[in-house]
């Protein structure tokens, strides 16, 4: 009962003409996100935190969420019309999307993908709304032994599913962790590793990192690549699915909003294996798998909704205990930070009108863009073939006066050129950088609850194990871990790694 | 040596040996318990284990990386080379010509080969200039000036 009139508190701030405006300004941008190639949520999201520093915290959270999960949508339309699959996710889509736009029916599969997407993201955060009230007691039982286990099995996640190796995954989190050590120590207050630099007290900024690793070494990517230019989007028309159709179209729809919700309370995992993990399912459950890749509805009905569904799941780690399942995420969080409210379990009770106003504002942003979807998918198609030459020096443009904000300094345009260096050698390593950016926002936390941790145990950090919470997920941790060491040595493993920038 | 992967492994290991040799500069153990040194020197030591063993996996047949696989060539190079030096040349002229002026020679820079000068100077003037008002003018954002204040 109370939660039904916290919603409601929720939908009164939400509903309001500006937050309803920052909402579709955030969907709208996320959706144009979602279709350019060569600028993925994770940037996107980054390149507009600096439009909100003036905002207030809740209308700034409204509308950078909603880029996050209008992304989602947004690549779609570019997948099924012309196969450019604008973010990570949007590629299993296209094994059966585009071929159902080549049969004449990329209206039905626009039209499933947004039913999907829409069942999906309003079902999970129905079950946010639910789930999350009872969970905050549980996390608010968390002390920091059990913070320490959390993020820990949360890099291990990570690491599991990142990139071609366990070692370039473990690389990449402890160049991420290093990163975060560089500023003011979080227990004694030290500042280190600031080499007289006024610029390095606080250390490196989040978004310059962000912006550095996912937009602009994808740019200098994007820049060695041939961009063929897409083609010509076919008509769209007939939304619905045909009678036949509905029955399994239906059922997809389910078990891609019961598997997405579930994979989005795990943190560490990218937004592409729900996508990926939805589509294998459907397959194998089909009475006839030789239709998928060749146009089944099953193959875009449930992807989209998993994916969908996962963004809204993927919220409970990070309203309840501050920590953030992908790359976008990590994003957010770096953008709650910066406006003031620290994410965990108290935020729920410190800032209860913040966390349901967010919620609320979901229900309106998943409705806005299903209205924004489908009539207008022509439009959206074509923005898509907007040429990269002339779209990357906007975002380059837009990049440079976005972190020169940050803190008024060119060292951060600095910042973001290093970065961006970093992000592109390293990724022609074949390291993945997501999980720089995801961990580099937790290392702090991490260190903190270390911290206290051994002060609390009198440096014994064996103690930690001694604790059910903390060491089940310690357990769970290194449970991860072999996995990962068992599957990388019988190379089975999915070439995840970045998938989600 | 043309294994590109085996360079990146080196240079990530000088780098966490400089940050171990920096950590110990900070107290491991303080009087009321862990100091500041200890967690950036645990980490900066894995990081170390972890990119020998990097370099180790870099030298296997299978995982071969070659400079000549990955570093650019031609037009590729010089798009690469222009954004970062447009990015650096940006830092170095902006506190003295101001924004507006700086990233119109940027956005210049990247897009005059590809299009015609009035369609570049078009794009570059009007981002920026719509750059200019949501940061500078609605966002009170202070962007750099020139003598003239703009």
């Amino acid at each position: 009962m109370e939660t039904i009139q916290l919603l409601m508190t929720g939908f009164e701030i939400a509903l309001s003409w500006q937050n309803i405006l920052y909402c579709l300004a955030g969907v709208s941008v996320g959706m144009i996100v979602g279709i350019l190639p060569g600028l993925g949520p994770s940037a996107g999201t980054a390149l507009l935190i600096p439009l909100t520093f003036a905002m207030d915290p809740i209308s700034a959270i409204i509308m950078l969420s909603g880029i996050f999960y209008g992304s989602m949508y947004g690549g779609t339309i570019t997948t099924v019309l012309v196969n450019v699959p604008g973010e990570a996710a949007s590629v299993v889509t296209s094994l059966d999307g585009y071929p159902m736009a080549k049969k004449g029916r990329a209206g039905v599969a626009l039209g499933i993908s947004a039913i999907g997407s829409f069942v999906g993201g309003v079902v999970a955060i129905i079950g946010v709304a639910l789930v999350a009230p009872h969970l905050v007691k549980f996390a608010l039982s968390f002390g920091p032994p059990e913070y320490f286990a959390l993020i820990l099995f949360g890099m291990t996640m990570v690491v599991g599913l990142a990139g071609k190796s366990i070692i370039r995954g473990v690389l990449a989190v402890l160049i991420g962790l290093v990163l975060a050590m560089f500023g003011i120590a979080p227990s004694s207050g030290d500042i280190r590793f600031s080499f007289g630099q006024a610029f390095l007290i606080d250390g490196f900024d989040f978004v310059t990192i962000a912006m550095g690793l996912f937009g602009l070494s994808e740019i200098l990517l994007g820049l060695e690549q041939q961009m063929k230019k897409p083609e010509k989007p076919p008509k769209v028309k007939g939304l619905f699915p045909s009678r036949q159709e509905i029955r399994p179209s239906a059922m997809s729809i389910g078990r891609g909003t019961v598997l997405g919700f579930f994979l989005g309370l795990i943190p560490g995992i990218s937004s592409v294996v729900p996508s990926l993990l939805s589509y294998s399912m459907e397959k194998r459950l089909a009475k006839d798998p030789s239709r998928f890749g060749k146009g089944a509805i099953e193959g875009v009905a449930g992807p989209e909704t998993a994916n969908n569904s996962f963004t809204g799941g993927a919220l409970i780690p990070l309203f309840l205990l501050g920590i953030p399942s992908s790359a976008t995420m990590a994003v957010l969080l770096g953008a709650f930070v910066l406006h003031g409210l620290q994410p965990g379990p108290t935020l729920f009770v410190r800032h209860a009108d913040f966390v349901w106003a967010v919620i609320a504002s979901m229900f309106i942003g998943n409705l806005l863009l299903l209205f924004m979807n489908l009539p207008l998918a022509k439009f959206w198609a074509k923005i898509a073939s907007i040429p990269f030459n002339m779209l990357f020096p906007i975002i380059i443009a837009v990049s440079i006066v976005g972190t020169y904000s940050i803190s008024n300094s060119l060292w951060d345009v600095g910042g973001l050129l290093i970065f961006g260096l970093l992000g592109y050698v390293l990724k022609k390593a074949d390291i993945p950088v997501a999980p720089i950016a995801l961990v580099f926002i937790l290392g702090k936390m991490m260190e903190e609850s270390l911290l206290q941790t051994l002060g609390l145990y009198n440096g014994n950090f064996m103690e930690i194990f001694t604790r059910p919470i903390s060491g089940t997920l310690m357990a769970l941790s290194v449970l991860a871990i072999i996995l990962s060491i068992i599957a990388g040595m019988k190379n089975k493993k999915a070439l995840l790694g970045d998938s989600e920038v | 040596m043309k294994n590109y992967g085996v360079w990146v492994g080196i240079s990530l290991l000088l780098f966490s040996l400089f940050m171990v040799r920096e950590s110990l500069k900070y107290p491991y153990y303080g009087e009321y318990g862990p100091g500041p040194g200890l967690f950036p020197l645990w980490l900066s030591g894995l990081m170390g284990v972890f990119s020998i063993l990097f370099i180790l996996d870099s030298l296997r047949k299978n995982n071969k990386i070659m400079f000549s696989e990955v570093l650019p060539k031609g037009a590729a190079l010089v798009g690469v080379l222009k954004v970062v030096l447009s990015i650096f040349l940006f830092i170095i002229i902006s506190p003295f010509l101001g924004y507006i002026v700086s990233s119109i020679i940027v956005m210049l820079i990247l897009l005059m080969p590809d299009f015609k000068w009035k369609i570049s100077l078009g794009t570059a003037a009007s981002v920026t200039v719509v750059l200019y008002v949501v940061f500078n003018l609605i966002l009170d954002i202070p962007l750099p000036t020139n003598m003239l204040g703009w």
